[in-house]
């Protein structure tokens, strides 16, 4: 319990997480807005403008899930400190993710709600906040296993906007059914892809953390 | 200066981040085509591609991840810790008591990554050109030069936007994510020219007028035009982007 503590409030004092969220949800507001305008003048921009705004800013949950990984290992390195007074790696990694899942949790509901229900779309609401907040996981694992916040962003945001929609793009691919972000725009196709490459992004970090030296 | 830029071309090749960004640009786009080709084909026989003088030129858009990265580590790495056990030690104070003259280094920092920029998307743009030619030649007519040398200051002037953003931010995830995401398909920019005209002047969608010949933009821009306005967004914010490293504290 002690550590849980111990680990929202590593989570709640970071400054630059605070900073994201706020950027995260501003740009879904303003996507919001730019996708409701065009469709009162009677040129949809393309996609479900329900879900669509979240395809951009779930970017900001992946550097969210980063930076919260990530701020263990830079200047001072603090993972020091963190495993001296828990040393057991596999529990402590289990309450990292629990906490980052209950700090993203509130975040990404009104991220979702932001989108979602001006476009009347409040039925995709559950299904995106659990979506983002699995994101947000998944972004905490790579950098996990990176330890470096600039190259974790760009594997990952490499991934999620330039090889993802390449490999959707291509006809006849079944790529979209495998992809971890399909569900972003698409929740029931992709919803089980999301969770797998989530639950095995974790399993990999838990291990290499458990085997390597901090 | 020589060795100024000399050092600065060897920090920047030093940096494995930089490979990462040097290796994914020059084989995305050389790869998409290669990788495409059966569709594209099949979409000139059918008759649904009619247009094929962007053919190529439109696929190097892919490798802008490249000078992105390249644009951002150059400073980034200044700004992060050597070592995790001296916090607060970073790469930028040694290099600022080897040139205490902070335009001549950021002059130097500049010229570096502008070398490494231009010979990747030149690498790059031939390459891709080449097995566009190779695999659809009968269909694709060969780019005017003019042309390519506008794709190659693209790449240029992207890569030296994200270095001035990064430049103002002093930390690299920031400019990544801007200008990743706005790299995407359906990028960002593209959706903002939809709710307004004005959108087309941003440094992203001006600039793919330089060489691009589509239809689908709200406005008509020449190629010279678009050039210097891209040109004008690069320059205002380098010179933001030095001022503040002229008077900050590092």
């Amino acid at each position: 319990m002690n550590t849980a503590r111990a680990e929202l409030r590593k989570l709640l004092t970071l400054p630059s997480l605070r900073l994201t969220a706020l950027l995260t949800w501003t740009a879904t507001l303003l996507l919001t807005y730019a996708y409701a305008a065009a469709e009162s003048r009677g040129e949809p921009l393309g996609d479900a403008a329900a879900l669509a705004p979240l395809g951009y800013t779930q970017a900001g949950f992946l550097v969210l899930g980063v930076l919260a990984a990530a701020s263990e290992y830079q200047d001072g390195g603090q993972i020091h400190t963190t495993l001296l007074a828990m040393p057991r790696r596999l529990p402590l990694q289990a309450v990292k993710a629990l906490a980052l899942g209950a700090v993203t949790l509130p975040v990404a509901a009104a991220t979702a709600a932001t989108s979602t229900l001006p476009a009347n779309g409040a039925t995709w609401m559950p299904a995106a906040t659990a979506y983002l907040t699995l994101t947000t996981l998944l972004g905490a694992a790579v950098a996990g296993v990176v330890r470096r916040a600039v190259p974790a962003v760009i594997l990952l945001l490499g991934m999620y906007f330039i090889a993802g929609p390449l490999l959707r793009a291509r006809p006849g691919s079944i790529a979209a059914a495998y992809l971890p972000d399909t569900a972003a725009l698409n929740p029931s196709r992709g919803a089980a892809a999301t969770i797998i490459w989530t639950l095995s992004a974790l399993t990999l970090a838990a291990l290499t953390f458990h085997r390597r030296d901090a | 200066m020589v060795s100024l830029v000399r050092a600065e071309l060897r920090k920047l090749l030093g940096l494995p981040t930089a490979w990462v960004g040097l290796v994914l640009g020059t084989l995305m786009a050389p790869a998409v085509v290669l990788l495409n080709a059966p569709y594209t084909r099949r979409a000139i026989t059918a008759g649904t591609l009619t247009d094929t003088s962007d053919l190529g030129l439109r696929d190097l858009g892919i490798g802008l991840i490249g000078p992105m990265v390249l644009g951002v580590v150059v400073v980034s790495s200044e700004y992060t810790s050597t070592s995790q056990n001296a916090p607060g030690a970073r790469q930028l104070t040694a290099t600022l008591t080897a040139v205490p003259d902070r335009l001549r280094l950021l002059l130097a920092k500049t010229t570096a990554l502008v070398l490494i920029v231009a010979a990747q998307a030149a690498v790059t743009a031939a390459a891709t050109l080449t097995l566009t030619q190779v695999l659809h030649g009968e269909h694709a007519p060969v780019p005017a030069p003019a042309r390519v040398a506008a794709a190659i200051l693209y790449w240029t002037l992207t890569a030296l936007l994200a270095y001035a953003i990064t430049l103002i931010t002093r930390n690299g995830i920031v400019p990544l994510a801007l200008l990743i995401i706005n790299s995407t398909v359906v990028s960002v920019s593209f959706l903002l020219s939809k709710v307004t005209d004005l959108a087309a002047y941003l440094p992203d969608i001006v600039g793919t007028r330089m060489f691009i010949r589509g239809t689908d933009f709200p406005v008509e821009i020449a190629p010279v035009t678009a050039g210097l306005v891209m040109t004008a967004w690069v320059a205002v914010l380098l010179a933001v982007g030095a001022v503040l490293f002229h008077r900050r504290d590092v």
